[in-house]
């Protein structure tokens, strides 16, 4: 049906460690129109929208003068997140002023590249949603990120975006593996 | 004109075609039939609006002639249609259409006819056959045996069918010509039932086995429904059945709560329910302040590939919440914030955390049914372990 097709799919939230999302440098369009949606691509191989982590919320700093904004960090077992909450994701900055590092959160957000003045390019996400969650919804999503970064791994070189994602970063997967292995390994129950 | 056949040579026939040559029967026949009126210099009547056929092999476009019993009458529809029923014979049921300007006789439930050239027509992929004023109806003597044999709600498809099924929910009737509408369900899954307000009409029991003969299943937007009217239902004492839910289970984190959600009010007008504004205004009977508040969660599980919209009704929100409907009519009349502390407490309560939902999809949207919390897996992680472990101390 003509119509199904044309409905609006909401973009899935990709479960990627910090250590991989670093890494993503580049960023696209997909279409001309001024709503088409902007992916960031990850090293191995996927073109991702919205992402959803939980992790510890290590710090947290109210920034900005007449536009505030929260400025928040997040650790998961490869490295660190760096959230923002502003005026424009009035839900998200309510639930982040209410939050004491440190805690256990869980994220839904856009990723972001942004170039520095200095060329420094990085990648932080815009906060759509940040709850309070326990260590076991922690662990349960280093397994579920573990998982779908193997599946990514393991697709590399097969799918159009990962294709794309090799003549940009030409990562080595093998590193990858091991940023997986690595964060299983730190899990303690 | 009559003419002898030999009933032996004829079998002898049919059996060579259908054992030798493995032709199906209702194409046995009709060759043997048509040779024999050759040899006998007999025109056969017109091959293809009399191809006498089984019920249950009809499929829409096509003209035949069946011989069936009377199963189920129900009050027609429309002022140009003088009768319309359920026709059965051994392979199967359907609904049947006789046009009021044909001037048919009526046919009388529980009786055989011939019914020769009817028309084979779909209404929403739902197969019946309309008699017309070219069709010719013949009550016969002899008695169409027809034992319906009870489908499981999984193996439902549209049409008329026999089922074996608990009553185990009743809902709110949303219209007024509506007598009772709810699930009913068997071991394969669960759908929901609709009785027309209709004189003769019963409702169901609720917790009640039931053998439903000859009931129409309908789909609409994807979803298998079943009209009792015009069906034989009949409570099995004692009857014991265990329901299974059935449907689709989906597994994720719940990445958003959508507006909607929460405590809401409903129309109180009957076969209304729509949702309230938070003025009390319904689209339709402007502003109610009588209304009835209600639970529900508009959610969006996402399995990192794709995100499904999810819609959990007052129970499931009570259980995976720990929140009863009336805790939160008290919690909004007390807070500040309102009806959005009940969104907020929701929100703060699921979003972020993975779930099993397991129910009925509606087309883009899974009716969750039943919602399980999931933790951590120590067998995935020693099986992520091993499977990665082993790689990596090889390379």
């Amino acid at each position: 049906m003509p119509a199904e097709t044309l409905r609006y799919e909401r973009e899935p939230a990709r479960r990627v460690f910090a250590a991989e999302l670093r890494e993503a440098t580049h960023h696209f369009k997909d279409g001309e129109d001024e709503k088409s949606p902007t992916y960031v691509l990850l090293p191995t191989g996927e073109r991702c929208n919205r992402v959803l982590f939980i992790g510890s919320m290590t710090h947290k700093e109210k920034k900005g003068e007449q536009n505030v904004f929260y400025s928040v960090r997040v650790a998961d077992p490869t490295g660190t997140f760096f959230v923002n909450a502003s005026s424009f994701q009035q839900e998200a900055m309510t639930q982040v002023s209410k939050i004491d590092p440190p805690a256990f959160v869980a994220v839904v957000g856009k990723p972001n590249v942004y170039e520095a003045p200095d060329g420094r390019v990085f990648v932080s996400v815009r906060a759509e949603s940040v709850t309070v969650v326990d260590k076991e919804m922690r662990n349960r999503w280093v397994l579920d990120a573990a998982e779908q970064t193997l599946k990514r791994i393991e697709a590399y070189g097969q799918t159009p975006d990962s294709q794309r994602a090799q003549e940009r970063y030409n990562a080595d997967m093998a590193t990858y593996k091991r940023m997986v292995y690595e964060a299983l390994t730190q899990i303690t129950l | 004109m009559n003419v002898e056949i030999d009933p032996a040579l004829a079998e002898k026939k049919l059996r060579t075609l259908v054992e030798e040559f493995g032709v199906n029967i209702p194409e046995a026949e009709k060759t043997v039939t048509e040779n024999l009126a050759k040899e006998h210099n007999v025109a056969t009547v017109p091959s293809q609006s009399s191809d006498l056929r089984e019920i249950g092999t009809l499929v829409p476009g096509e003209w035949a002639t069946v011989e069936g019993k009377v199963v189920g009458l129900s009050r027609p529809v429309s002022d140009s249609i003088s009768q319309s029923g359920i026709i059965a014979d051994t392979s199967g049921a359907i609904q049947f259409i006789a046009w009021a300007r044909s001037n048919l006789p009526p046919l009388t439930e529980g009786r055989s006819y011939r019914v020769e050239s009817v028309v084979v027509d779909e209404y929403r992929g739902v197969p019946k056959i309309k008699f017309h004023a070219g069709t010719t109806i013949t009550e016969i003597e002899k008695d169409i045996p027809c034992l319906p044999q009870a489908t499981k709600v999984a193996d439902l498809r549209p049409g008329i069918a026999s089922v074996r099924v608990k009553m185990v929910q009743e809902w709110e009737a949303r219209h007024e010509r509506i007598l009772q509408t709810g699930i009913v369900g068997d071991e394969s899954g669960t759908l929901k039932f609709t009785i027309w307000k209709e004189e003769g009409v019963e409702r169901l029991e609720p917790e009640t086995v039931y053998n439903i003969f000859y009931a129409s299943v309908d789909e609409y937007q994807g979803r298998l429904s079943i009209t009792l009217n015009g069906a034989k239902c009949f409570p099995e004492e004692d009857g014991e059945l265990s329901v299974g839910i059935g449907g689709t289970t989906l597994t994720g984190a719940i990445v958003n709560i959508g507006p909607g959600s929460g405590l809401i009010k409903r129309c109180p007008v009957e076969g209304c329910n729509r949702v309230l504004s938070k003025r009390n205004y319904c689209p339709v009977h402007e502003v109610q302040n009588d209304f009835r508040y209600d639970l529900r969660i508009k959610a969006v599980l996402d399995d990192g590939a794709k995100a499904h919209n999810i819609l959990m009704q007052k129970e499931v929100v009570e259980a995976v919440a720990g929140l009863t409907l009336d805790e939160a009519v008290k919690t909004v009349q007390e807070s500040p914030l309102g009806m959005d502390d009940i969104f907020y407490r929701l929100r703060d309560a699921l979003m972020g955390r993975y779930y099993a939902c397991r129910g009925g999809d509606l087309g883009d949207t899974l009716l969750v049914k039943e919602c399980t919390p999931l933790g951590f897996d120590g067998e995935r992680h020693a099986a992520l372990l091993n499977r990665l472990g082993g790689e990596i101390n090889a390379s």
